[in-house]
């Protein structure tokens, strides 16, 4: 599997592996959070799952195309600038969460909340989904197909407010501690309520891709705005693959 | 079109007129919330920053109409309200009580949301926003925007990085005459023992909000400067992003107003670093504070951002990295800090915030909580933003250096590679503010060597400017940015030779929390930052406006500043040594330190009236008419190879790097050509 492919069905084929890979690697995590807590391997298990979806969904790998260059005003030049810029957004963002997980292992150390871990585990298959979708709406937008990049895109954000409702609307309510109670429950909530402050403003970003793409504004080759949109809706998921397992899986319960 | 001074005398009668209403207005608010009048209200500060609100605004709005920054403020004054009622609401339909009548009358929550969406409405108000909600309905908008004529396109939204730059200037000068003024204030407390013109909250108030304006008016000051260099440094006509460019500026004002407003709404008594548990049980003031400095590290994140895409992205052909001026290298390095720590800070706040809003325990030990963890997440920007702080600065002394000694820059490579080594052992040192704070002994020795390691490079630097003096020709007659640079020098030797005191253990122990620790900090800010950045000043002003700084006042204000400055702070370090705390608001007679307090107080206001001269001289040019159009510094860097004040998109010719940058005194020797447009494409 080399990064560029062109023909729409090869790319299918790759996101449905990484799919199928990211939702097996889920489901190894969450049989080792039964077997032994292994800090080790969970953070194994989940940085490679940060790296699939880096590599296959996110395209890191565009950043070294610093070539497609030319004049100054030319699309191909702003768009690796708009890349570039976009990319440090995310980089400084994700400091934002490292501090939060710092903050979760510094307060909560080897314990973890009591948590419905069925939950947990629907809603990161609801967020996996999602970002199957996205990045069927973005290679379906490369390939010249306006259908089904509106019809990828609503399934899509459909799921993102499905994940937070899941998170905010079921599982803040049936939490058994409030938000003032210990720190650990302080460190829930901050963490979900930033991520899914992000889930949200990602769903706003899909909304206005979605009415754009519609209204005929992207083409094949010009549609930089559903790329930045595809990039950060699945940062949120990179997010999450590391926020699932600090939250749900790692420690005793406390 | 009414003449400048018409519209100057206006300005000045709605000031005053402002501030005037805002006092009454102020009276008239407390009156209706205590149900009852008290004569006290009128000496009430609060009022009296009402007024100043009103004052400025009517100021603004006499000189420049309903446009730009008047519109921004109207709209942040509304939605703050907005904000405020919105969270009565929401407690109203939850059952709560809505308003807090007995102490500012919003909750809170309701001024914490007030304040966010005030900031926000600013930027829609001012225009920042405008562009960006025309992509996201998916209509076009204009690559260039035509400024307005005159200097009113200094107060409205503007897309040129040199007016942003200037912009940023303007507001940082701003900044430093009010923390400054803070300091006169509570120096003026401290000139002898006992208590007489502060409340012990006041004292508080203003210490730690000089601290925090002063940080502020250096991260707006360094991105002034930045802005408006950079992208004629590399060659280019603007920064990557414009419009992101803009916004980071327009971001910074409601910052400011935030965290001045802090003043009115009851004031916080933590100092600038703001540790819980204290601040979690500071006034509202607190939470101020705290979003204020949140907003403006947005203006950090976002401006550091488009710094290091223009850097990478925008330079002249033939640029490459080794060819690009020095400052360009100080200013990237910086910006790593700025990208990536800020939201440390940001972090730190918001979870303190948090747990005053909704009580969630982040730093009560009691339900587990740990108040270290603020100070790991605080210092890990914190620390790092000193280096923020200098890095442009003491790239300006190497960037002037060989301009006045006419001799190349000694060791190229080695700074700019010094720089980037101190932005990045910067985040390795972070533990060293806390050796008494309780956190793991073992982790102090770790600390203790990776601080002293950040000595290496910064020697590289000393050792460069030295070198880069020797045998050089320099004229007898020293230019005013000149002394500046060399003030500059030996004052930060000052600074950083009292640094390694701090950072090994053992003697960190006894010197934290003194007047030493004071006495260092103001070492390395005067000589890494203030010194350099009057020295750009009167430097590049030229550049922007075709005229030169007065030279016999430029050197009033180095020679009433640098002694002044010797004065203030070899004194701060001996009264610390000898166990004078800082931020204490009194001490006790029996130490015997009055004199030397006095004689700090009385450096500090001659500090003042140095940069009063400062102000004046620039006032005074400004008016007077363009005498230096030309490349008066023999200079061969681009920006000084075309006219001043400069053409609005740079260089109508592209730019073309064909040799070293600093290669002064070498025969024959190029760094740039112009190359022409029509053989180019």
């Amino acid at each position: 599997m080399s990064g560029n492919h062109n023909n729409p069905s090869d790319q299918l084929n790759q996101g449905l592996v990484i799919f199928i890979l990211l939702g097996f690697l889920t489901f190894v995590e969450y049989m080792i959070a039964i077997w032994n807590q292994n800090l080790l391997l969970l953070s194994v298990v989940a940085t490679i799952k940060a790296g699939l979806v880096l590599y296959y969904y996110m395209h890191i790998y565009k950043l070294g195309n610093i070539d497609e260059g030319g004049s100054h005003h030319s699309l191909a030049w702003k768009t690796t600038t708009n890349r570039l810029g976009f990319w440090l957004f995310i980089l400084s963002d994700a400091f934002l969460f490292a501090g939060l997980l710092t903050t979760r292992f510094n307060l909560l150390g080897l314990t973890r909340p009591h948590l419905d871990q069925q939950l947990g585990l629907i809603v990161t298959a609801v967020l996996l989904i999602s970002s199957f979708f996205m990045n069927r709406a973005e290679t379906q937008m490369k390939a010249g197909d306006t259908k089904g990049f509106a019809l990828s895109t609503i399934i899509t954000l459909v799921l993102g407010i499905g994940f937070v409702a899941g998170v905010v609307g079921v599982e803040w309510q049936e939490a058994p501690f409030g938000v003032a109670d210990s720190a650990a429950s302080g460190v829930f909530f901050m963490m979900t309520g930033m991520h899914a402050f992000h889930v949200l403003t990602g769903v706003i970003f899909l909304g206005i891709i979605l009415r754009n793409g519609m209204k005929g504004v992207y083409s094949a080759e010009n549609c930089w705005p559903v790329e930045a949109a595809t990039v950060y809706w699945h940062f949120v998921d990179v997010v999450w693959i590391f926020f699932y397992p600090a939250l749900y899986l790692i420690g005793i319960m406390a | 079109m009414k003449s400048p001074e018409v519209k100057f005398s206006k300005a000045i009668a709605l000031f005053l007129g402002g501030q005037v209403v805002g006092l009454l207005l102020g009276v008239l608010i407390q009156t209706a919330l205590a149900g009852v009048y008290n004569g006290a209200y009128f000496k009430d500060i609060a009022s009296w920053l009402l007024g100043v609100l009103l004052a400025l605004l009517g100021f603004f709005y006499g000189l420049i109409g309903y446009y730009g920054l008047v519109k921004g403020l109207v709209w942040q004054v509304l939605g703050t309200i907005a904000g405020g009622l919105l969270v009565s609401a929401i407690r109203f339909l939850m059952g709560l009580e809505p308003f807090d009548l007995a102490k500012f009358g919003f909750t809170e929550g309701g001024w914490v949301a007030g304040a966010l969406i005030g900031a926000i409405a600013f930027l829609a108000g001012v225009g920042a926003l405008t562009d960006w909600f025309k992509w996201a309905k998916g209509e076009k908008t204009f690559d260039h925007h035509q400024d307005p004529e005159g200097f009113i396109k200094y107060f409205g939204v503007s897309l040129d990085h040199k007016v942003i730059g200037i912009q940023y200037t303007v507001t940082s000068l701003f900044l430093l005459m009010v923390g400054g003024l803070f300091a006169l204030i509570f120096r003026l407390e401290l000139s002898q023992t006992g208590l007489e013109i502060l409340s012990l909250q006041m004292y508080n108030s203003l210490m730690s909000l000089h601290g925090m304006v002063m940080i502020v008016s250096i991260l707006v000051g360094i991105a002034g400067v930045i802005n408006y260099l950079v992208p004629m440094l590399i060659g280019a006509q603007d920064m990557a992003f414009p419009r992101l460019n803009a916004f980071s500026f327009w971001i910074a004002i409601p910052a400011a107003i935030l965290l001045l407003s802090s003043l009115a709404l009851g004031g916080f008594d933590t100092g600038w670093t703001g540790y819980p548990p204290l601040s979690v049980r500071a006034p509202l003031g607190m939470s101020m504070f705290f979003v204020g400095i949140w907003v403006a590290g947005w203006s950090s994140i976002l401006g550091a951002l488009n710094l290091i895409v223009t850097v990478l992205r925008m330079r002249a052909e033939g640029m490459t990295a080794f060819r690009m001026p020095i400052f360009v290298w100080a200013a990237t390095a910086t910006s790593i800090i700025s990208l990536t720590a800020t939201q440390m800070i940001g972090l730190a706040f918001q979870l303190v915030l948090f747990q005053r809003l909704l009580g969630m325990p982040f730093f009560d030990a009691a339900k587990g909580g740990n108040p270290v963890l603020f100070q790991h997440l605080f210092w890990f920007y914190s620390h790092p933003v000193v280096y923020v702080f200098i890095l442009p600065g003491l790239g300006v002394i190497s960037e002037l250096l060989p301009v006045f000694a006419r001799k190349p820059l000694f060791g190229y490579k080695w700074i700019a590679m010094s720089s980037l080594g101190i932005a990045l052992v910067g985040f390795l040192v972070w533990a060293h503010h806390m050796f008494s704070s309780g956190m793991n002994e073992y982790l102090r020795v770790p600390f203790m060597y990776s601080t002293l390691l950040v000595a290496v490079p910064t020697g590289v630097k000393f050792f460069s400017w030295v070198a880069t003096l020797w045998q050089g020709r320099i004229t007898r007659e020293l230019a005013t940015p000149m002394l500046f640079v060399l003030g500059g020098i030996v004052v930060f030797l000052l600074g950083g030779l009292t640094g390694p005191p701090n950072a090994t253990v053992s003697t960190d122990l006894h010197l934290t929390d003194t007047y030493f620790i004071v006495g260092h900090f103001h070492d390395t800010m005067f000589g890494g930052y203030i010194f350099p950045f009057f020295a750009a000043l009167y430097y590049w002003f030229p550049k922007a406006t075709g005229k030169r700084l007065n030279e016999k006042l430029g050197k009033l204000h180095f020679w009433l500043m640098t002694p002044s400055f010797f004065v203030l702070t070899l004194f701060m370090m001996r009264v610390g040594l000898l166990g004078m705390r800082r931020r204490i608001a009194d001490y006790d007679p029996a130490l015997s330190f009055d004199p030397w307090h006095l004689a700090m107080t009385i450096s500090a206001y001659l500090i003042a009236l140095s940069v009063l001269v400062f102000i004046w001289n620039i006032i005074k040019t400004v008016k007077g008419e363009q005498n230096a159009t030309g490349n008066i510094w023999k200079s061969r860097s681009p920006e000084w190879l075309v006219p001043s004040p400069m053409p609005p998109h740079n260089y109508d010719q592209p730019l073309k790097v064909v040799g070293e940058p600093y290669d002064y005194g070498l025969e024959g020797s190029k760094y740039i050509e112009f190359v022409n447009k029509e053989e180019h494409e």
